[in-house]
């Protein structure tokens, strides 16, 4: 009798699972068009202050709107929600005029206000916000922070369809700042409603509308039927199935249950390549990332340059390609291919264990050290760093392997005299030099992102000098004679820029890659099949 | 009985009282400053200064401890370091996957591992025996993970049909508890197979047989009964084991449920999702085990009886 | 009294000891050196070839030269964490079962509570807030392991302890540390054998699970958890990547299993 109870129970608890995953079209109509794709971990956030990372800047790029936003697959600014801005002679003061017919989901109009509460939500400290760093540059920020005045006295809004930023000092690429799903429209009274589970039941006035997100199992968008461009979206529905790991994601996109994976599984990638039928079906973009191995230019030995030259001598980077399966192209300097400003011209080091030996012994090297590579733990790091381990073991530098947690990590490598050596990326924000050079390798950055306390004089006077200059021929001109001194300083060993893959069915349209955003829906269709 | 119960129950309190107290060690030996995993790393002094103030991280190590107990008695265990997030509802919401997986792996295994004690049982001091013991050794030696695998790679070699991972209609449930109910199986026949033996050697049941009742009956009739409760019982409190199962094959097959939500957590130094996890087991473990007592104490006279007299 | 050696016994026996030999010998045995690339298999692990009898990894190496020093590593874990298991679970037994009273009262509570925390969970937490290292994952594993062998030490010291010429010993002051050392530590050898094969294969296992999550001890070495880990990303294209280190964990369990439970059943027929 207890086995018989028990046995309903099982068959219940199967049926009640069968029944979810039963449910195909997820709420959707028969004929609907429908955007299936499946990821490996869930969405941090869809609250545009705190969102950091491309899955919630998918999502947010969907849901909510910004003043100026990206082309599909390019980085230049176009309007959004503002049909036009200008920038004050002397760079501090940018004006933008907005469109009057943009709603939120729940109906209301969005206006100037609706922005200025977003960034205002950036800034304040209260909100934990990760972008706060870059709207720090607007007059009256800081007051606003320290909750001094209850609001940004440089983000004057004197009539709901306009805006005007003062800034504390010039910058040209302010506007840049402001297509970062940080600067999105947010509504007040949807926040103030659920606190900090805003993120669960998020209103934008974007192409899209959170359906529902059931956690760890599947976030579904809808068709936001007031959304201001006419025919767009395209598409009725997106999908996300959430927790399907690769080798998962691949099978279903075999069996087309989803539409495209959210990566091409490792282990595939060779496969795809070799197959004209599916290479066909691949598109692929290089970001705006470049790997590196960091070297703390303040601990001995490391703060010898002939040190540092000689690893990068050591490290073979085309074997780093191919471990990765050509995905990434070898990385000669700081800055990646895509990103405006990028010299395919620089002097950087090639392989030639050899040399690095040389420079070894010159320089002393003990040879009986064991330093600790630090890195982020995860699948292909792991790789990197155990190929880069075998390099230097070649030219005889025995590292240690050191996996930690993203946490511990930063932690650990901004304190001074703390971590040698540590592999690192950085993927830039806004397609400018400065968001590389200035960022990573300034001596104010010091605790802060610059990890391997690299500072040198002249670069510093090169930096300051570029950075309020409008004229992009003569900027980049500065920024590339600084990136030269700094290669030529190696405070990192180059390692490579990822160039990322997706295959998509023939059936999706107008899916594109953009160099430094997530790919945008607003225009992607799907024919029948 | 009462009296049994309230002990057993307080028993239970002390023990979760006592995991309490090392988890929340543990989570203090982390050298990371939960600050900076909340306010990402490009964050100011002061920022970070308020979020531990916020956080209560700069009171006195067992103020934070009581202000957890406290909390964690009305059922908050704190909000997710990485996924901002309610703890209690992240597990909550992942819990009914791994129950569902552990109810239908201990059913696969208590059956397999009954069949398989009963064959050899039945044919005692044979070379089916031997094989049977044979096969249950080989049965509890294979690590988990890579059972898995090896059933990932046969099944994506030869079906199509069978998901390989994620939690995706009945068939997808095939796989992962096969891997998670092999080990026990093993276990648990060896188990039924001990008893089984020591329930026939009993002297009624050798009478029985003597006068003519066959072995398989005397079996099924008299030794059963005696042989499975404890092995019902073991199952029940061998539930710790099967965490540990749980959260290799739920790593494998990308299951939703608690035991890869706490490797995730443990990945990401995610301290309240780690303690949630290790104290939401801890409570599985000793819940179980008050039922195991429940079902002694109702079936065991003696304890009944202890109460009268 | 002593009984046949039984089948079980010698088998598991045989099977330990190629370990070990495999193990002690690795230098001699293996083909090439674990930890370089021997091969231009990068990101493209090539098949068993007469060249590379168990193939090549994604990183070039030979996979026959990383199992058989991944021997070293498991053998050595496998047993300095069940020397470890063993110390904290005999002493903590021992002094319950002896001293009885407030002394087991307190010390079978802790053992209740450490048994209520899902071991390898602790585990998993332990390793990764103190760091993956050698005696990192000794001591962890040890901690985790060592609530069952405290049991059924305790279980024979008890009655032991009861035994008269211990109670008379006792009663004439005898001192309590010669007591165990000299008379209840003896007769419960056997038990504390046969546990520490048992025991081995237990740590065996949770290092290689520890290894798999990448919890382990960190590389180059080669360890067998994580040859198996690695694979999993290439579990179609190259199976067999994944399938020998488990092999290979399956027989040096199955091994010390069988030794094991043969020299227990020797001793209980």
């Amino acid at each position: 009798m207890k086995t018989a109870r028990a046995l309903v129970a099982i068959v219940v608890l199967l049926a009640l699972a069968a029944c979810r995953a039963a449910n195909d079209n997820f709420g959707f109509p028969r004929g609907a068009m429908v955007l299936r794709f499946a990821s490996n971990d869930d969405v941090p956030t869809l609250d545009p202050a705190a969102g950091y990372d491309t899955a919630s800047w998918t999502f947010e790029q969907a849901i909510f709107d910004t003043l100026v936003r990206y082309g599909d697959a390019d980085v230049e600014l176009h309007p959004a929600v503002a049909t036009s801005w200008e920038a004050s002679p002397d760079g501090t003061t940018f004006t933008f005029h907005l469109r009057r017919d943009v709603r939120f989901s729940n109906g209301r109009a969005v206006t100037a206000a609706d922005f200025k509460y977003g960034i205002e939500r950036v800034i304040d400290p209260a909100t934990l916000s990760k972008g706060m760093e870059y709207y720090q540059e607007i007059a009256g920020s800081a007051d606003f922070a320290a909750h001094r005045k209850p609001h940004v006295d440089g983000i004057e809004t004197p009539d709901p369809y306009t805006m005007i930023f003062h800034l504390s000092g010039p910058d040209p690429i302010f506007p840049h700042k402001l297509a970062m799903p940080f600067a999105s429209a947010v509504p007040r009274e949807v926040v103030e409603k659920w606190g900090e589970d805003f993120s669960r039941h998020v209103v934008g006035s974007g192409a899209f509308k959170l359906r529902e997100w059931i956690g760890g199992e599947r976030i579904v968008l809808e068709k936001n039927p007031g959304y201001y461009l006419a025919g767009e979206p395209k598409l009725d529905g997106i999908v996300d199935q959430i927790g399907v790991n690769p080798e998962l994601q691949w099978l279903k996109f075999e069996s087309s249950e989803i539409d495209f994976p959210e990566v091409i599984p490792p282990s595939e990638f060779p496969y795809v390549m070799k197959t004209p039928a599916l290479r066909a079906l691949t598109l692929h973009k290089s970001t705006v990332t470049t790997s590196y191995l960091g070297m703390n230019c303040q601990m001995p030995p490391f703060n010898d340059v002939r040190v540092r030259r000689a690893l990068n001598y050591a490290v073979r980077k085309r074997k780093l390609v191919e471990v990765l399966n050509g995905r990434g192209v070898v990385a000669n300097g700081i800055l990646p291919p895509n990103l405006p400003g990028y010299n395919p011209g620089v002097r950087g080091y090639d392989y030639d264990p050899g040399k690095a030996r040389a420079l070894l012994e010159e320089a002393h090297f003990p040879r009986d050290l064991k330093p600790a590579l630090w890195f982020r733990a995860e699948q292909t790091n792991e790789m990197l760093a155990e190929s880069v381990q075998q390099d230097l073991a070649l030219v005889g530098v025995q590292v240690t392997l050191k996996p930690v947690a993203w946490g511990p990590l930063l932690e650990a490598i901004r304190q001074p005299h703390n971590v040698e050596l540590f592999m690192g990326a950085w993927e830039a924000d806004f397609p400018d030099p400065e968001n590389f050079l200035s960022v990573l390798l300034s001596r104010d950055q010091f605790g802060s992102n610059n990890e391997t306390f690299y500072t040198n004089p002249e670069v510093e006077k090169l930096l300051k000098e570029a950075q309020p200059v409008a004229d992009m021929k003569q900027r980049y001109a500065l920024y590339d004679q600084a990136e030269q001194i700094v290669i030529d300083d190696a405070p990192w060993v180059f390692l490579d820029h990822p160039v990322s893959y997706l295959i998509v069915k023939p059936w999706v349209h107008d899916l594109v890659m953009n160099p430094m955003r997530p790919e945008r829906f607003e225009r992607v269709w799907i024919s029948r099949h | 009985m009462l009296a049994y119960l309230i002990r057993r129950i307080f028993f239970g309190a002390f023990v979760l009282l006592g995991t309490s107290i090392i988890t929340f060690a543990i989570a203090f030996m982390v050298p990371a400053d939960p600050a900076v995993a909340m306010a990402g790393a490009k964050a100011d002094p002061h920022t970070l200064a308020t979020i531990r103030h916020q956080l209560h991280l700069d009171e006195p190590l067992y103020v934070q401890y009581g202000d957890y107990l406290a909390r964690a008695l009305h059922g908050d265990l704190g909000r997710s370091y990485i996924r901002r997030e309610s703890v209690t509802r992240l597990i909550l919401s992942r819990f009914s996957a791994t129950a569902l997986l552990a109810v239908c792996a201990m059913a696969l295994s208590l059956i397999l591992g009954i069949a398989m004690g009963l064959v050899a049982a039945a044919h005692r001091d044979s070379a089916v025996d031997n094989i049977q013991l044979f096969l249950s050794l080989a049965m509890v030696s294979m690590p988990v993970f890579w059972l898995g695998t090896m059933l990932l790679i046969a099944a994506s070699a030869f079906t199509r049909g069978i998901p390989l991972g994620g939690l995706a209609g009945w068939r997808s449930l095939i796989l992962p508890t096969i891997t998670l109910a092999l080990g026990s199986a093993g276990y648990y026949s060896r188990i039924l197979h001990t008893n089984l033996s020591e329930a026939m050697d009993q002297e009624y049941v050798r009478t029985a047989i003597g006068k003519g009742l066959s072995r398989s009956r005397a079996m099924i009739k008299h030794a059963m009964a005696n042989a499975l409760l404890p092995l019902v019982t073991l199952a029940g409190l061998d539930l710790a084991g099967l965490l540990s199962g749980v959260v290799l094959t739920e790593t494998v097959f990308n299951w939703p449920g608690i035991g890869r939500l706490a490797y995730e957590a443990i990945f990401s130094l995610d301290i309240p999702l780690i303690m949630g996890t290790v104290l939401f087991s801890a409570l599985l473990i000793v819940i179980a085990n008050l039922i195991v007592d429940l079902m002694y104490a109702y079936l065991d006279p003696r304890i009944r009886l202890e109460e009268i007299g | 009294m002593k009984a046949r050696a039984n089948a079980m016994e010698l088998v598991g026996a045989a099977m330990v000891a190629s370990l070990i030999i495999v193990a002690t010998l690795a230098p001699l045995l293996a083909p090439h050196d674990p930890t370089r690339a021997v091969a231009n298999s990068f990101g493209d692990p090539w098949a068993p070839s007469w060249k590379f009898p168990l193939g090549t990894d994604e990183l070039g190496r030979d996979v026959l030269s990383r199992m058989i020093f991944g021997a070293r590593i498991s053998l050595e874990v496998g047993l300095a964490a069940m020397v470890v298991t063993l110390t904290i679970g005999v002493a903590i037994g021992l002094a319950a079962g002896f001293f009885g009273g407030a002394v087991d009262f307190v010390l079978m509570r802790f053992t209740d509570v450490m048994l209520t925390l899902p071991g390898l969970l602790l585990a998993m937490a332990l390793v990764s807030v103190l760091g993956p290292s050698l005696l990192t994952i000794l001591i962890v594993i040890g901690i985790v392991s060592w609530t069952s062998i405290a049991r059924v030490v305790r279980a024979e010291a008890l009655s032991m302890s009861q035994r008269d010429f211990v109670l008379a010993a006792r009663a004439l002051g005898a001192h309590p540390r010669r007591l165990i050392v000299r008379h209840v530590l003896p007769n419960v050898a056997p038990t504390i054998i046969v546990m520490a094969a048992l025991g081995t294969s237990g740590t065996l296992l949770l290092d290689a699970a520890l290894s798999f999550l990448g919890l382990g001890v960190p590389p180059p070495t080669p360890s067998w958890g994580r040859m198996i880990e690695e694979a999993t990303i290439y579990f179609r294209v190259a199976p067999w990547l994944a399938t020998f280190p488990g092999l290979a964990i399956f027989y040096a369990v199955l091994g010390f299993n069988l030794f094991g439970y043969g020299v227990l059943r020797r001793r209980t027929r």
